[in-house]
């Protein structure tokens, strides 16, 4: 496909830090921005191979291409000379990724002088309204930045969610063939298909092996689905040999199985077909939420156990009413002690189908005040049509 | 050129060739994806007001102004006056003074900053002691994670009483140290 000369431009610039959540982000934005707002998008990405995980169509040797009619440009560090001619009308940073010195002085060349975004990470914290649409002048050039907060009320940018999702899930969800055959292309028998379907989706630190635990000891039979590299070390003691894609054992009420790395879309497949998912990050925290299944976020952990604070913060708008949610998060998240991981996880089980009751309703509170990608494009073509950015 | 982490309340930075006064920074973000550092600044030629975000990691040219160490004297509506060690009054507006007001004392230490001749506003010390005025008893059993509680300061000003988020074991009429580069809570002084 080819990119319209006449469409505004706009540059998105991601610096992969933690493995696929960037990037992740990254593409559903530039896709969204793309397809449904008519923006010309270059994609500017420092980690071709990781990108290609979630997206196998990217060629992670090519400097340029078009992907699903974004073009992509392999970042390759903050040496490259630019100049005014090559700033496109919007520039957005990812997660205050530093744009190439050179990329700057040209933004403050061109006339006019280019929107220019900082899109933040989503946290529940009440401080992000505050800043979320607030300027920050260069401190030496006449540019001014604006940051941009994803977030969960009608104050914040709200949360990425691409048109047509819902139809696609209901689709999904409402024909058992499509999740039994989407089970089956990794091996998952008709028997394990119908048992209770869990995937894990986490960081190193998670307690895997207590849950693993509580699992094979539980009454109500469960098919773990893990994808390959996750929770390794926990997956290979079950597993008893290395946890490479495909493998799978059953011991007490648990059959495991491995999953090998798959592309965005399937990973929303997976959000579906399951009936409790374990998440991880952002990406996949935000996915988990449109799955409208009963979902457990393990949250990327920060220095000063900074992340505990933007968990509770999630819990509190998220999970009030949800005492064993609440109690089994902050657990799993090393926020608060937890004695029984049995007695944790057969209260969970006892508050999930409260949990899958109103996620409907969840959807419908953060989504109400609209999506990200509209709420950022109203916002860019508001900086546009201001006079000039004034500093 | 420092980075914005390293400016401070009352520091003045130059941002397109204009002084600004940094009157209040708050401090929010995480580790992850940076620290992002949200300041009310005032125009120190047009008097204009100004909310910006920045990264900790923007650098700006910080302005070295003269400094005279002086003491808080007296609130003469509606300027602050504060006094040098030969008796020299010095007069501070408030809205100048920024989050001073909340640890202004009767006789605090600080540190006069003048621009063109005139006073125009104060930096404390980085580290403070105040006393808690008041603050609700720990909730019995509530100790986990980083649970914190409001706890109000003593101040001289009644109108700028403070309150920040301290600790469930800290209590009232303890003494704690703040840090006033981010109004934040660092420890109790114990005597």
């Amino acid at each position: 496909m080819l990119l319209n000369a006449s469409a505004p431009s706009l540059a998105i610039f991601c610096k992969v830090v933690d493995n696929y959540g960037d990037i992740g982000i990254c593409w559903r934005l530039a896709r969204q921005l793309c397809h449904e707002h008519g923006f010309a998008v270059t994609l500017w990405v420092d980690d071709l191979a990781s990108f290609r995980r979630i997206c196998p169509d990217v060629d992670p040797q090519a400097a340029r291409q078009v992907v699903q009619g974004v073009a992509v440009r392999h970042w390759q560090g903050q040496d490259g000379v630019y100049t005014a001619a090559d700033i496109p009308d919007t520039v957005i940073e990812f997660f205050g990724c530093e744009l190439p010195p050179s990329w700057v002085e040209a933004m403050a060349a061109r006339t006019p002088r280019p929107v220019w975004i900082n899109y933040e990470g989503l946290t529940a914290e009440d401080w992000v309204e505050g800043c979320h649409r607030l300027p920050s002048m260069h401190p030496q050039l006449k540019l001014t930045k604006h940051f941009f907060f994803p977030g969960f009320n009608e104050r914040t940018g709200g949360l990425l969610r691409e048109a047509g999702l819902d139809a696609r899930r209901q689709a999904f969800q409402q024909d058992p063939a499509q999740a039994a055959a989407f089970l089956g292309r990794f091996g998952v028998p008709p028997q394990e298909a119908a048992y209770r379907k869990v995937s894990l989706f986490c960081y190193p630190e998670a307690p895997v092996a207590e849950l693993l635990r509580a699992w094979e000891a539980d009454a109500t039979p469960t098919l773990c689905l893990v994808p390959e590299g996750v929770a390794r070390a926990q997956v290979e003691a079950f597993l008893g040999v290395p946890a490479l894609a495909g493998g799978h054992a059953s011991r007490g009420s648990l059959a495991l199985r491995v999953l090998p790395f798959v592309p965005q879309p399937d990973y929303d497949l997976l959000l579906w077909a399951c009936d409790l998912n374990f998440v991880r990050g952002e990406d996949s925290w935000v996915r988990a939420q449109w799955a409208e299944r009963p979902f457990v976020w393990h949250i990327y952990p920060q220095d000063e156990h900074l992340h505990h604070k933007k968990l509770r913060a999630f819990l509190q708008v998220y999970a009030q009413d949800l005492p064993a949610l609440q109690a089994f998060m902050l657990g799993w998240n090393g926020a608060q002690a937890v004695g029984d991981w049995g007695a944790a996880w057969r209260a969970l089980e006892a508050e999930l189908p409260r949990i899958a009751a109103r996620a409907d309703a969840w959807r419908e509170q953060v989504t109400a005040h609209g999506d990200l990608a509209t709420k950022l494009r109203d916002f860019v073509c508001e900086l546009g049509q201001a006079q000039e950015n004034r500093v | 050129m420092k980075p914005a982490k390293e400016i401070r309340v009352g520091n003045i930075i130059m941002v397109d060739e204009k002084p600004f006064i940094v009157l209040r920074s708050d401090v929010n973000g995480s580790s992850r994806t940076g620290f992002t550092y949200k300041w009310k600044m005032k125009n120190l030629l047009t008097n204009a007001p100004l909310e910006n975000v920045f990264r900790g990691d923007d650098k700006f040219d910080v302005v070295v102004l003269d400094k005279k160490p002086v003491t808080y004297s007296y609130f003469a509506d509606p300027l602050y006056v504060f006094m040098d060690a030969d008796y020299e009054q010095f007069e501070i507006e408030e809205e100048n003074l920024g989050d001073a007001l909340h640890y202004l004392k009767d006789g605090m230490e600080c540190e006069a900053v003048f621009y063109d001749g005139k006073a125009i506003s104060v930096e404390l010390p980085t580290i403070i002691a105040r006393q808690i005025v008041y603050s609700e008893p720990a909730v019995k059993g509530n100790t986990s994670g980083n649970v914190l509680k409001e706890a109000k300061l003593e101040n001289a000003i009644e109108a700028h009483q403070h309150t920040i988020m301290v600790p469930l074991f800290v209590s009232q009429d303890d003494t704690i140290e703040i840090d006033t580069r981010t109004n934040e809570y660092k420890k109790v002084v114990r005597n």
